[in-house]
């Protein structure tokens, strides 16, 4: 019997902030002057059996082991219909459903970290995914996932691991998502996302995420040094009821990637987050924040890459802002499945 | 604003009402491969290519229409030897269609009904984007494609037992033309002299090409699959064209010409480009293809217009 598709993937990095504390959210960007262990990643897929397939995704630090992913897919129900369950990323917007390994900054945008979270918006539960009976590609995504975990739903329970009591208690998210191809070399992908479940300030109070998010890519379909440019963009407001208020605020990124030549890349991308005064539920991230970011990257093959970026991070309640510097280089052994659009 | 929804809406209605009675529904990821089920289809399926022949397949973009394609399929005709396996292994997953999982009966590989060359006794990442089952690039053979058509033809047989014998007839008529097409060049190309046979290619894939047409492949313009030249592997081409005196450098329109330009530049070869695959879209035949493929390439090594 075949084994699983394996494959180890190391994310390591050197790092200059001119801050000690540069703020990152990422539970895996470099975070510190110095040398930085990213992660290994280690991916696992295979088939069960006809009807199922089971992905791992095992990430080891310097000093532990977690589990980022682990989800059996069907691959036989009718109708359009797929479950997963397990657990697994969300499927929120483009980024937060993907891996380090498949971004092209060094580093988790702050939208992510300051909604979801350090590892992205993940859960234990279950997601049916509805493929649309429609001439063109539309694919619907809804998720009941746990409510619980600092790392991965802070704008929910967080930390505090509270019983679940009835079906408002854990975390539902959706996805609409809706592929465009112009023509061979133009396209564009958007799609509008939701989560809702219980927050950590009582009373029954809710958080709700709603953002939307587009891709445009420019690819000449023939063309040999296969140069591409793509432009995109995510934002989402959040809601958190309190006692006696209703807590707002926004984050998002524009990002701009154009692979300029055979094996060289390169992006620009800029964020935005607001805050909200006196926020009882994220007291140290409670006024606007700006972060600019550029990275040059280099690909010596289709397995290894090493990537340089430069970032300026311009928090309100900081009086100078940070300036960083990352080299960051990645190499992947095995075999690893194809990545998505 | 109402009107603008009318013709969507009466455009997705007619798709429904039409599509239960539809043929077989084919889907093939190259140009070649395509052309071959359409042949031997004939007027019983639906043939849908993926890619288009100005498209690497090595590196295609995994597209989401292409999961509605999949969606859709009875059969699903790939390559195989993992020339496709950056971008099509997860439409598949996505696609959720059992019918055309490896191992279904809807999963044709192609690789599996030709004879393969190159298949390396060890494999390591260090010698570049090796393919561990052997070299992927046989469409251009006429010979393989022979065997394909026969292979699929069992294949639509099984999928559609009522046009079962359409099919084989179809194949057994295709393959034999082939047999004819691959005999016919290979008889003129038979008539090179020995220093005309002498190729330099860019990829490593015309070795099928290669083989059935009795030609020498001196060196590759990549130093491995997949890695671009630098300049000191750029020396040892010219070098070797040089020595050996090989005439052409072939590639397919995909891969970048610079490099080859040089080489043609510094040693006065010819570069030879051709097509990724026949123009499917455009109805041409995989036996048209690989006549212009034959005549771009005997016109580099021989001379001529």
């Amino acid at each position: 019997m075949s084994n699983p598709a394996l494959s180890l993937i190391l994310d390591t990095a050197v790092a200059a902030y001119s801050d000690a504390k540069p703020l990152m959210t990422g539970g895996h960007d470099p975070k510190r002057n110095g040398f930085n262990l990213q992660q290994l990643e280690l991916h696992a897929e295979s088939s069960v059996d006809p009807y199922f397939t089971l992905q791992t995704n095992i990430v080891f630090a310097q000093f532990g082991v977690e589990v980022e992913e682990m989800y059996a897919e069907s691959m036989a129900l009718p109708a359009g219909l797929q479950i997963k369950a397990g657990q697994f990323l969300t499927a929120f917007g483009r980024i937060n459903p993907t891996h380090l390994h498949s971004w092209n900054f060094a580093d988790q945008p702050l939208m992510i970290g300051k909604f979801f979270g350090s590892e992205g918006s993940r859960g234990l539960g279950a997601q049916l995914g509805w493929l649309l009976p429609l001439p063109w590609y539309v694919e619907l995504k809804a998720s009941a996932t746990d409510a619980v975990g600092a790392c991965c739903a802070r704008s929910l329970l967080g930390g505090n691991d509270l019983p679940v009591r009835s079906p408002g208690d854990v975390a539902y998210t959706a996805n609409l998502k809706t592929f465009v191809p112009f023509d061979e070399d133009w396209s564009l992908s958007i799609s509008a996302s939701g989560q809702a479940g219980p927050n950590a300030s009582g009373n029954g109070n809710r958080s709700e995420i709603v953002g939307g998010d587009l891709y445009l890519r420019f690819r000449p379909a023939g063309d040999p040094e296969r140069r591409h440019l793509s432009l995109q963009m995510e934002h989402a407001v959040r809601a958190r009821q309190v006692p006696g208020r209703s807590l707002v605020d926004q984050a998002g990124y524009a990002q701009l990637i154009g692979m300029f030549a055979l094996r060289w890349e390169a992006g620009l991308r800029t964020e935005w987050t607001t805050g909200v005064a006196d926020d009882p539920l994220d007291p140290e991230w409670n006024a606007s924040r700006q972060r600019h970011s550029a990275q040059l990257t280099f690909y010596p093959s289709h397995f290894s890459r090493v990537r340089l970026q430069g970032t300026l991070d311009r928090p309100a309640w900081r009086a100078e802002p940070i300036w960083g510097a990352v080299l960051a280089f990645e190499a992947l052994i095995g075999a690893h499945g194809s990545h998505g659009f | 604003m109402k009107r603008s929804l009318v013709w969507p809406a009466l455009l997705w209605a007619t798709t429904l009402v039409a599509s239960p009675a539809q043929a077989l529904q084919v889907v093939a990821t190259l140009p070649s491969l395509a052309a071959l089920a359409r042949e031997v289809a004939g007027s019983y399926a639906a043939v849908e290519c993926l890619l288009s022949p100005r498209q690497d397949p090595h590196y295609a973009d995994a597209r989401p229409n292409l999961i509605l394609s999949l969606h859709r399929a009875d059969l699903l005709v790939v390559n195989g030897l993992e020339l496709e396996v950056g971008w099509l292994p997860g439409l598949a997953r996505q696609a959720r269609n059992p019918k055309i999982q490896t191992g279904a009966a809807g999963y044709f590989d192609a690789s599996m009904a030709v004879l393969r060359l190159q298949v390396p006794g060890q494999v390591d990442r260090a010698m570049g984007d090796i393919h561990p089952g052997g070299n992927p690039h046989f469409h251009l053979d006429p010979r393989a494609a022979a065997h394909i058509a026969v292979a699929l033809g069992k294949s639509l047989s099984t999928l559609d037992p009522a046009h079962a014998a359409e099919y084989a007839k179809n194949a057994s008529v295709l393959s034999a033309r082939l047999r004819a097409l691959a005999a016919e060049i290979a008889q003129r190309f038979a008539a090179l002299p020995e220093a005309e046979r002498r190729l330099a290619v860019y990829h490593d894939s015309l070795v099928y090409l290669v083989d059935w047409l009795h030609l020498k492949q001196v060196i590759a313009v990549e130093p491995r699959p997949g890695i671009p030249p630098d300049p000191g592997h750029l020396a040892k081409v010219v070098a070797t064209v040089r020595t050996t005196g090989a005439r052409a450098l072939v590639q397919e329109e995909y891969y970048p010409r610079a490099a080859s330009d040089q080489v043609a530049k510094l040693t006065g070869m010819r570069v030879a480009v051709v097509a990724g695959g026949p123009q499917f879209s455009a109805n041409q035949r995989y036996e048209d293809y690989v006549r212009g493929v034959a005549k771009t390439l005997y016109e580099a090594l021989h001379g001529g217009p």
